[in-house]
């Protein structure tokens, strides 16, 4: 459903005037950037998120290489122009965080961005040494989100990071998990660690996470980071060949990539979905499924049911 | 995590870089490193008419060239360039350098008699066609990978070299090239770069041509084509 929200409704009112004096002017369609975007409510503050964030797992390692990091900026820059706010990174991506800092610091966004990284460490006593780091690369003094990389030494980072909340060091916390592996474990962390966030795979192909985790996400008021909406890019090179459903325009579907995301975050449960590209165009398409209308119920159960069946 | 657990991961899951962040790699060091890059396909090429030599003097020369490709393709590509993208790159560069090192220690032992034919026609194949597979697969010629500034070709040519020697010293230094090479094929394959795969491929062939030449003069006198001049100093 498409919202209104105030950016949307003072711009219709000023449109309304301009239409009487200057009908030439309607014709011109406003750009995504101006419309009403979906966004989440992360459960523990209140505080909305875009429903569509950034991803840089393998997209913004490119090293020292000023050509692509040039290519990477602009694709932050798409990114930031659609309303994007929400970017996910982790010290384990290699050189990312460096390409995120600099792209950052060319288009002067730090304050426009919902800074998201990992700590990723075994050694349970590095984690404010990890996030000082982490905060050097990107260019930033504080994170707004810290969550523990793939449950790795989660209970002294988690304890550490919870002391960090506290101190006003980070806003909010949280864990990852990806490929559906050790959901038995992140479910009992859950259940008994007051977190902010988790995160984990969950797209149209992989959905485990429907029966246990997203229910218990929602019963705890914890927000939920959906990654590899695109299961690596594999369901492009799958499904990308085939035509859309004759009703994916009924449900606000107007290319794969919206079909993808537009399933993840029209899931009650689901804050923020993080695809990741290289391409500014993939970007657009991406950012594209934060704009109009959503599946609902029925509809969601017919997107996976059309996939299942290719 | 349970061994069971990291077989559930496929090769791709362990990528940290895409394939184009790969292919400029050749590129950048190619741009960096010019027009000094030149001396080393010149020297590749040279290589042979100091390692035919009969003289010791001329097959160090060689040996210490070959030294000095692993150096520098360990130094520049993979520590200063592939490193930041893929961390096992900087550890591998690293051992690169050690073994350039370990080259250049041996003063020439590890070419104790002139390079046969074979040898020499098959290093000159690897030097100047091997090349050419990272210029297929960018669709570039900047992206041409060198001996001496690319491990594929360095690797590649020197495996003809080390497998000639005598045990232990072969396996001593044939250890980094078989590594590599596993390395290297699984990072190409689950990259996609399959023109790259004639990297190891040509790794693993030119091992079983050095096999399968005759040993060196040393080793088998009168099999070889050189001809042992007044200058043979070998025992």
């Amino acid at each position: 459903m498409l919202e209104l929200s105030r950016r949307r409704f003072l711009i219709g009112v000023g449109l309304s005037g301009l239409a009487v004096a200057s009908p030439r002017l309607l014709a011109v369609p406003p750009s995504s950037g101006d419309q009403a975007f979906h966004t989440r409510p992360i459960p523990s503050t209140g505080e909305s998120v875009p429903a569509i964030g950034m991803g840089t797992w393998i997209t913004f390692n490119v090293g020292s290489d000023q050509y692509l990091i040039d290519q990477r900026t602009r694709v932050l820059e798409t990114f930031l122009a659609q309303n994007g706010t929400v970017i996910d990174c982790s010290p384990m991506y290699g050189s990312a965080a460096d390409v995120i800092g600099a792209g950052l610091d060319k288009l002067g966004a730090h304050d426009r961005i919902f800074a998201a990284t990992k700590i990723w460490t075994s050694d349970g006593s590095e984690t404010r040494e990890q996030a000082t780091t982490s905060e050097r690369r990107w260019g930033i003094d504080r994170f707004d989100l810290l969550q523990v990389h793939n449950l790795l030494a989660w209970q002294e980072h988690l304890a550490t990071l919870k002391a960090m909340k506290a101190e006003g060091r980070v806003r909010y916390i949280g864990i990852t998990t990806s490929h559906g592996r050790r959901h038995g474990e992140l479910a009992r962390i859950m259940e008994t660690e007051p977190l902010d966030f988790v995160q984990l795979t969950y797209n149209v192909l992989d959905r485990e996470v429907e029966e246990r985790l997203l229910p218990l996400a929602r019963e705890r008021g914890i927000a939920v980071i959906a990654n590899r909406p695109f299961q690596g890019g594999s369901l492009f090179r799958r499904f990308q060949s085939e035509p859309l459903p004759s009703w994916a325009a009924e449900a606000g579907i107007g290319n794969w990539a919206e079909f993808f995301l537009k399933f993840i975050i029209s899931h009650p449960a689901v804050t923020c979905a993080i695809p990741a590209t290289t391409r500014v165009e993939h970007m657009q398409e991406n950012m594209g499924a934060m704009y109009g209308q959503l599946p609902d119920a029925s509809q969601r159960r017919k997107m996976a049911d059309y996939v299942r069946q290719l | 995590m349970s061994g069971a657990s990291w077989l559930s991961y496929s090769l791709q899951d362990f990528m940290m870089f895409g394939p184009e962040v790969f292919l400029r790699l050749f590129v950048r060091v190619n741009q960096a490193l010019w027009p000094w890059l030149l001396v080393w396909p010149l020297a590749a090429v040279l290589l042979p008419w100091l390692g035919r030599k009969t003289a010791e003097l001329p097959r160090r020369l060689a040996v210490a060239l070959v030294g000095l490709g692993w150096i520098g393709c360990g130094y520049f590509f993979l520590v200063r360039y592939y490193g930041p993208v893929n961390w096992p790159a900087t550890g591998f560069g690293w051992a690169f350098v050690i073994q350039g090192l370990l080259l250049l220690m041996l003063k020439g032992r590890a070419l104790p008699g002139p390079m046969a034919w074979p040898v020499v026609v098959s290093w000159w194949l690897a030097v100047l066609l091997l090349p050419w597979l990272s210029v297929l697969e960018a669709d570039d010629i900047r992206a041409l990978a060198l001996f001496g500034v690319a491990p594929g070709v360095t690797v590649a040519a020197s495996v003809l070299l080390f497998a000639r020697q005598p045990w232990p010293l072969k396996w001593l230094l044939l250890m980094l090239p078989l590594v590599w090479s596993l390395f290297s094929a699984a990072t190409y394959w689950a990259l996609g770069t399959f023109w790259l795969l004639g990297f190891p491929v040509a790794a693993l062939l030119l091992f079983v041509i050095a096999l399968r030449v005759n040993p060196s003069p040393v080793q088998s006198p009168g099999s070889q084509s050189v001809r042992p001049g007044p200058e043979h100093q070998w025992p």
